[in-house]
């Protein structure tokens, strides 16, 4: 179990970067379930070999590639705040996968919902419980009433939803700017549309009226707060 | 003749307040040094003394319930606890227990037999006085080790679409509950419609009242029937069906995967086949009666299992299980599962039941069948 991590007070810059690397952690650890989705739900296979450790290793992988940060050597250059954090999402995304090995490796049973959207979901919580930092999934029409979004993620949302495709997350400091958000925006692939594209209202796989989305929609957001210190 | 019961009084001392405790200690030696005599109080004043030495009781009273094991009161134990350990079959039987799924909250196991458990837990809330709540700690286990689990005291009862009322089905040492489920019975399932054929040729040379025992011996003679292990499909073949050849399968889906030898026939509980002939196999199909009513090998009662001595525990499933017949819920508990068009896994999410993962087996495989012995 990590120990709950706390700082003093980390520049503005540092807090927004941590958040920004924060976020793109947490969508590879999506982008890696899903690039392993139909190994997971193959029904013939037994034990499938996606360990925690093949997922780790494929997460440091796609980091790099996206970032050029390599996780298990973290650059002297990365802020202070990013150094603890990032360890700790990854360790939180690793014991995700590790609880959910006995489902996966389930022989005869195809689908199993552990999806981007779980995995996510479980790993954010688990890294929220042992930092100052949260972050949740959320989205404007939410299959889970947890990951429903407040005001604020509601109105950055909607702004979201009518602009182009962009990697770029929005990053406020709200509360007398005491407080940072920053949204990065989701966008549904192709794959996601197996479930969550047409036709709309009937039910997907795992009981859900499907939306009716188009690639390229706005799915949701990964939604971070940060405190500038700590309370 | 002692005043107070050994079991309770020191039920008493470790649930209660110090002060408490410690006359109740009092008074409790002073009996046994009435009915035992001196030299068999000796190790327990030992322990006590130490007990007072030392900062916190907890390992002295083990100590203790090492010597002379406590005669615990089960639902004073389950309260105290704040647990109810209870045993399920990590082999699915859709629609009682689904394969457990992950979910935004977790794994998750569902089910009608889920619901069940879910019912129990409240209740036994309830008794306990409903400050803290008793929370269902799911230990999902193979089904022949449910049995074992249960003799060796790690679980305070399993629920896992279980005949209560099946020759043969019940171990030594285990008590069944009345029934939470009796509705259809032992059915059977078929891909090749000659199978169908055959039995209900036999119904059609019956004169009088049908025998269906008799259309089924003559119907399924000679074909392979597979059975899961120690279920009532299993105790039915082998004690009915003399002239088949029966393949014992760990579980309902390695006997639908078995290809060598082709199977013709599946037995297994009539609901289940119903649920699974329509949602997840629908390669075969359920095995009904001329009239295209089901075909019902046997009556079979669904019953929780607890453990022979736990009297107590026993009247309170019984007690429970009257009263949610009485209330109409089980009925509702039935038509949510076996009627509603749902999914498995959004039920799991909103409210399924979360397992202890470490003590699931490392990778469930479904299993395989082999051939019976000769019989």
């Amino acid at each position: 179990m990590c120990p709950s991590i706390g700082w003093a007070q980390a520049p503005r810059e540092e807090i927004e970067k941590t958040a920004q690397h924060l976020a793109t952690l947490l969508n590879v650890g999506r982008f890696v379930v899903d690039r392993n989705q139909t190994l997971i739900n193959d029904p013939r296979i037994g034990d499938k070999g996606f360990t925690p450790e093949v997922f780790e290793h494929q997460v440091v992988d796609e980091f790099v590639h996206q970032t050029t940060i390599d996780l298990k050597h973290l650059p002297s250059h990365l802020p202070t705040l990013a150094k603890e954090l990032l360890p700790v999402l990854l360790q939180s995304s690793k014991e995700v996968v590790g609880d959910a090995q006995f489902v996966i490796n389930q022989r005869g049973i195809g689908f199993k919902n552990f999806v981007p959207a779980t995995f996510a979901s479980q790993a954010a919580r688990k890294f929220s419980n042992r930092s100052y930092v949260k972050i949740k999934q959320t989205t404007l029409k939410p299959r889970n009433l947890k990951n429903t979004p407040d005001a604020y993620e509601e109105s950055v949302l909607k702004r979201l939803a009518t602009q182009p495709v962009s990697d770029t997350s929005i990053i406020e400091w709200v509360d007398n700017k005491t407080t940072l958000r920053a949204l990065t925006p989701i966008y549904y692939s192709k794959d996601c549309l197996v479930c969550h594209g047409n036709p709309k209202g009937i039910l997907d796989i795992s009981g859900y009226p499907r939306e009716g989305a188009q690639e390229g929609d706005l799915a949701g957001a990964i939604s971070i707060q940060i405190p500038a210190k700590t309370p | 003749m002692a005043l107070y019961n050994r079991s309770s009084i020191l039920n008493s001392m470790i649930a209660g307040e110090p002060i408490i405790r410690v006359q109740l200690m009092i008074r409790w030696l002073r009996n046994r040094l009435k009915d035992d005599g001196s030299e068999r109080i000796v190790p327990f004043l030992i322990a006590i003394a130490l007990g007072f030495s030392m900062q916190g009781c907890g390992l002295v009273f083990d100590a203790v319930e090492l010597v002379h094991p406590l005669q615990r009161d089960e639902l004073s134990a389950i309260c105290s606890r704040g647990q109810l350990r209870v045993g399920i079959s990590v082999e699915p039987f859709r629609p009682f227990v689904f394969p457990a799924v992950y979910t935004d909250e977790g794994v998750r196991v569902t089910g009608l037999d889920v619901e069940l458990i879910r019912e129990v837990g409240d209740a036994l809330t309830a008794y306990c006085g409903g400050q803290n709540p008793i929370v269902p700690t799911l230990q999902l286990t193979r089904f022949r080790d449910l049995f074992i689990e249960m003799n060796e005291g790690h679980l305070d009862l399993f629920v896992s679409s279980i005949g209560g009322n099946i020759p043969g089905a019940r171990p030594v040492g285990l008590w069944y509950s009345i029934p939470y489920f009796h509705h259809g019975g032992l059915g059977a399932m078929i891909q090749q419609p000659e199978v169908a054929e055959r039995v209900r040729a036999q119904f059609q040379q019956q004169t009088g009242s049908p025998d269906t025992l008799a259309a089924i011996q003559a119907g399924f003679s000679g074909l392979t029937v597979a059975a899961q292990k120690g279920r009532t499909s299993h105790l039915y073949a082998e004690a009915n069906l003399k002239n088949i050849r029966l393949l014992i399968c760990d579980s309902l889906p390695a006997a639908v995967e078995t290809k060598d030898p082709s199977i013709d026939v599946i037995l297994t509980n009539y609901s289940i086949l119903d649920y699974v002939t329509k949602h997840v196999w629908p390669d075969w199909r359920l095995l009904t009666r001329n009239d295209g009513k089901p075909l019902i090998l046997t009556q079979e009662h669904f019953s929780i299992v607890t453990a022979e001595e736990k009297r107590r525990l026993q009247w309170f499933l019984n007690n429970l299980l009257y009263r949610l017949e009485e209330s109409g819920r089980l009925e509702q508990m039935r038509r949510r599962w076996l009627e509603e068009t749902y999914a498995p896994t959004r039920r799991a999410t909103t409210e399924g039941l979360p397992f202890e993962v470490s003590k699931v087996p490392e990778h469930y495989d479904q299993g395989q069948c082999r051939l019976a012995a000769e019989r």
